[in-house]
């Protein structure tokens, strides 16, 4: 029963940071049509900051998390201004240059941090919560989900209760009505590509202190935000959150009785026979074309 | 049609240049020919199944899946390492056939997640059967071919000069089979799926099975340089087969240009002796891969390839002449396949 | 430290010179410079077990340069390292291979191992060129020329259970956990041998793919078998300090062994020094004042650790000192040869029963498990956390432990299939 439960507890962290990761990619694909390689790299320069700015420089952890945030939004503004917006009649192209983007970020954190062992990254919040006898949390991470999921209210808010996320899901649902209702599809890309990086920033910023922090750390969690996308349905942003929830509960529960290697495989096959049986995933309802 | 006077010529230099080159080069020089062979036929191969419109993430799982192919039958079976390759190249294909069923009722984007998915849950098997698969440490000590000429004795194919030979006639066999397959009837109506779809159906074209069939055509001489591959190396493993590979592989064809046959091998060759030369850059070697791939991007759209019609059309505009004309890379729209559009 | 090996050299030729009339040999060949190779991962995600090595060596050598260089035979010789990065990818292994062989000049090649081995050994056997490898799991009757001069990973793990059996006599239920890969597995089996050997019963062994980022539930599920020992395997550095964190904050109070605890100040920190008291694993630091004892064959252990920390911050892991032990140990292969032949020299060093490992004289060993005797055996340091501190408790003697439990051991890494005859 203990087991039962704290797996429970386990599989709602990494819901909250599979949701973070998916629901960017969701943002950014919905609106632009470009699947962006780089949002594990993205997440990798997240937790690189905090590192720097926490661990190294001193800062205080929730600061140097909203440093990060800021910055990988920025990040995000200028890689849809200067690599995406001149590919927007070409997907593949936006793809390609995501990729490119890809092996220089991966490079430059290897000339900041070095390669060995991983970048230090103290816990800001230590000991645990213990919720019943034998189910702890670790307060870090308890700290990480409430933000996570904060930060996913946020985005809900704005995308069903405010003009401009109004206007976000009109581009995303069609591009060309949109512009035709005079939509600023430029600052509706900037808007997504700027939100979609920075949830992945904010990712990397909170898992810093509970991961292996390394140049390639983004490149297993990229995997699961496929996984989690496609579930969920592409455009759908509803459906990756719950596809989030369920992939997380079905990994972990599978990990713990089973094995790791046999989870990520049968996450894969679910994924395959969703595209199959259902290619706009379990809440999507756009067809593709 | 006039390139067709100038191909046969420069086909014929071109073969002695390859006849000749190895003497030329160092010992470790030699081996990176051997994989570059390789990996042009990967390459070359991967352009098939583009040319239908669709791009797969699985192609590389498909290369190794003709070397696990062949390394087992010839290592369990006691195949002999003739048989053994083309078979390889067969596992390859079959498997391809298998995944054309739940992998083309996709199209675009959703293929391209689709066979990527399709792909590492394969890899994994590779990982987590350590029998046969020998898991993370995959298969050691593949046998090299053998062969007795009379009069000449055993020929050691382990060495890199007799491969490189066998190699060289293998992928040289192949792409011709390719660039015929490409100009028959099969590959116009390949090309047509691509840019007109529905009016190819409404003609009466089966699109799924052409698309089907490029695809297994492409994975058979994938799994066949795969075979190639790890029968000269000795040993293969899932880490070779990754996504990185992968990803490697679409750079090439997309930085050569796919518009045109050569393109996907001018990419392979000039990137990987890029690299090469880069050598001493030891760590930078990424950064600099994905420079010249987002510069790629932006000034050739159609690819290395274009380059000549691009200067040449650069060239005329200097000279006054109306620069319509941009080479014979314009035959083609010059814009990659756009998932989107479909 | 008035007097470097450099002034010593010239002292002994010059009053050679003045005391006779025989010119002596000594000191009056040419001054040569002789290459290493250094073929190993120093990209990608691999590269935390190479670029650490290559910097130790670069350190070693500069140092030996420094002190006017090596004299073998009658020459003296500058030493420099030449590097191919094989992107743990066989191919580039060989084509790195040939160049440093063939091009460089290199006499011998030091290799990381694994994956991209099978990818050089038919071209090394070939060549005769002497190879040496960290990982033993290479060795097979096949490979003549290649040895496993420092590392005997993963037999030297017995020696930290020995210990751990013979201190804490009430232990009794172990479970462990490895990352699947070539580290991993042989890893495991010899633990479970070491475990049987002492009488304690593995309850539950988790295999998990290195891949993995968050180890939550791989904790959760080892501590619902009520381990009193948790043994971390040949875990890699970073998921030794994820997996304790977890451990931590999931409460877990019992003994915990380890082959590396790489860094382990910064999980004393994440974690507190009462939860990692009495941590056992097998790495020392090389500021540890028992490295200083006579039978330590390894330089002024103590300042080799100041200058590498000095040039390359943050970086030391145990590869740091383990390739330059190797350069050490063909040094004096090649002062015994005579030669910097790499024939000569692996006949010298083969041609004695035992040969000079860091951790004092080591026997020529591995006939059982690998089929050849090319891997060197002997002591191998039990290394214990006190009041956050790594020291090391005492020097396990593996051939002893060998002697007694060597049946144990090879129905272990049968069961695994980790003999060289099962691997395929």
């Amino acid at each position: 029963m203990e087991i039962i439960l704290q797996t429970c507890v386990n599989a709602l962290v990494a819901s909250a940071f599979f949701a973070l990761m998916a629901v960017g990619l969701v943002l950014i694909f919905g609106v632009m049509g470009i699947i962006n390689f780089a949002h594990g790299e993205l997440y990798m320069v997240g937790a690189y900051l905090v590192w720097y700015f926490y661990a190294s420089l001193r800062w205080p952890f929730l600061v140097a998390v909203l440093a990060a945030f800021l910055i990988v939004t920025v990040i995000g503004l200028l890689m849809e201004r200067t690599l995406f917006r001149p590919m927007r009649d070409n997907p593949l192209g936006g793809l390609i240059n995501s990729i490119g983007l890809l092996f220089i970020l991966q490079v430059l954190a290897v000339q900041v941090g070095g390669v060995g062992l991983m970048k230090n990254v103290p816990p800001a919040y230590r000991g645990s919560l213990e919720l019943l006898p034998g189910v702890a949390i670790g307060n870090q991470r308890l700290v990480a989900l409430v933000i996570a999921a904060a930060l996913l209210v946020c985005i809900w808010y704005f995308l069903t209760r405010t003009k401009v996320g109004w206007a976000l899901r009109a581009v995303a649902q069609d591009r060309d009505a949109a512009a035709l209702q005079g939509i600023n599809i430029d600052r509706i890309s900037m808007l997504a590509m700027g939100l979609g990086a920075g949830m992945a920033g904010m990712a990397g910023a909170l898992i810093a202190p509970l991961t292996r922090v390394e140049p390639y750390m983004g490149h297993g969690v990229i995997i699961t935000a496929f996984i989690v996308t496609i579930v969920g349905g592409i455009g759908s942003l509803s459906g990756a959150v719950l596809a989030a929830v369920l992939y997380a509960f079905f990994h972990t529960f599978v990990t713990t009785y089973w094995n790791g290697t046999i989870a990520t495989m049968l996450g894969l096959l679910i994924m395959l026979v969703v595209l199959i049986v259902k290619p706009t995933g379990i809440m999507g309802t756009r067809v593709s074309e | 049609m006039k390139a067709a006077k100038l191909a046969i010529p420069s086909l014929v230099a071109l073969a002695v240049f390859m006849v000749a080159l190895p003497f030329g080069l160092k010992l470790h020089q030699q081996d990176f020919m051997i994989s570059l062979l390789v990996w042009v036929l990967v390459v070359s191969s991967y352009r098939l199944m583009a040319l239908t419109g669709e791009y797969s993430l699985v192609h590389v799982v498909l290369m190794g899946a003709g070397a696990y192919g062949s390394a087992l039958l010839a290592k369990l079976a006691g195949f002999s390492v003739w048989l053994a390759m083309p078979c390889g190249a067969l596992v390859a294909a079959g498997i391809a056939a298998l995944l054309s069923f739940p992998l083309f009722r996709m199209s675009g984007f959703y293929f391209l997640i689709g066979s990527f998915a399709a792909g590492e849950a394969i890899r994994l098997s590779w990982t987590y059967f350590t029998v046969p698969f020998g898991g993370p440490k995959g298969i050691k000590l593949i046998p090299s071919p053998e062969l007795t000429l009379p009069g000449l004795g055993p020929i050691p194919f382990f060495e890199p000069i007799p491969y490189y030979y066998l190699t060289l006639i293998i992928v040289g066999i192949s792409l011709f089979i390719l660039y015929r397959l490409e100009n028959s009837r099969i590959g116009l109506i390949m090309n047509a799926i691509h840019w007109r779809a529905p009016l190819a159906e409404s003609v009466g074209v089966d699109t799924w099975r052409y698309r089907a069939l490029a695809f297994v055509i492409a994975s058979f001489f994938a799994g066949l340089a795969g075979a190639l591959f790890c029968h000269y190396y000795g040993t293969a493993n899932p880490a070779q087969f990754d996504v990185a590979a992968m990803v490697y592989v679409l750079i090439w064809v997309i930085v050569g240009g796919v518009s045109r046959f050569a393109g996907p091998i001018v990419g392979v060759v000039v990137l990987s002796v890029l690299n090469e030369l880069f050598r001493e850059a030891e760590q930078w070697r990424p950064l600099i891969y994905g420079c010249i791939l987002i510069a790629a991007m932006f000034y050739l759209p159609d690819g290395l390839v274009g380059l000549p019609g691009r200067i040449r059309a650069w060239l005329d505009g200097r000279r006054g002449v109306a620069a319509a004309e941009t080479g014979e890379a314009a035959e083609e729209p010059a814009d990659l396949a756009s998932p989107r559009r479909r | 430290m008035g007097i470097t090996r450099r002034d010593l050299l010239t002292a002994t030729a010059g009053t050679a010179v003045l005391g006779s009339t025989v010119i002596p040999r000594i000191g009056l060949g040419a001054t040569k410079t002789l290459k290493i190779g250094f073929l190993a991962p120093l990209t990608g995600e691999v590269s935390a077990w190479g670029l650490p090595g290559l910097y130790g060596c670069e350190v070693l050598v500069k140092n030996i340069n420094a002190a006017g260089g090596v004299q073998i035979g009658e020459d003296t010789y500058t030493l420099e390292i030449a590097s191919f990065d094989d992107e743990y990818l066989p191919d580039k292994a060989l084509q790195g291979f040939k160049k440093i062989v063939s091009e460089e000049g290199a006499k011998f090649v030091m290799m990381l191992g694994g994956d991209p081995w099978p990818g050089v050994q038919r071209f090394a056997n070939q060549s005769k060129m002497l190879a040496t490898t960290l990982l033993p799991s290479d060795l097979s009757p096949d490979t003549p020329y290649l040895l496993a001069p420092c590392e005997v990973h993963p037999i030297y793990n017995v020696t930290g259970v020995e210990y751990l059996a013979r201190n804490f006599p009430d232990a009794k239920r172990a479970v462990i956990c490895a990352q699947n890969d070539s580290l991993g597995i042989p890893s495991v089996a010899t633990y479970e041998a070491a475990f049987e050997a002492a009488g304690i019963e593995v309850v539950d062994v988790n295999i998990f793919d290195p891949a993995t980022t968050d180890f939550a539930p791989l904790v959760t599920s080892l501590m619902a078998k009520k381990p009193d020992i948790f043994c971390y395997d040949t875990a890699y550095a970073d998921f030794v300090n994820l997996i304790a964190q977890q451990l931590h904050i999931q409460g877990y109070k019992g003994l915990q062994i380890s082959c590396t605890c790489d860094n382990y100040p910064q999980i004393v920190e994440k974690t507190s020094k009462e939860f990692m008291e009495g941590f056992i694993f097998q790495f020392p630091d090389f500021d540890d004042p028992k490295l200083n004892e006579p039978f330590i064959n390894f330089p002024e252990p103590n300042k080799f650790f100041a200058d590498y920390n000095a040039a390359h911050p943050g970086t030391w892991t145990a590869v740091s000192w383990e390739y330059p032990s190797i350069v050490l140990q063909w040094i004096a292969g090649a002062k015994l040869a005579g030669s910097v032949e790499p024939m000569q020299v692996l006949e010298a060093m083969k041609s004695k029963p035992s040969w000079p490992h860091i951790f004092g004289e080591a026997d020529w060993w591995g006939q059982d498990l690998w089929g050849i005797n090319n891997a060197l055996v002997g002591k191998w340091p039990v290394v214990v956390i006190r009041d956050g501190k790594a020291t090391i408790a005492e020097f396990g003697d593996i051939p002893a432990w060998w002697a007694k439990n060597k049946d144990v051991l090879i129905k272990r890494m049968r069961e695994r299939n980790q003999m060289w005859d099962q691997r395929a």
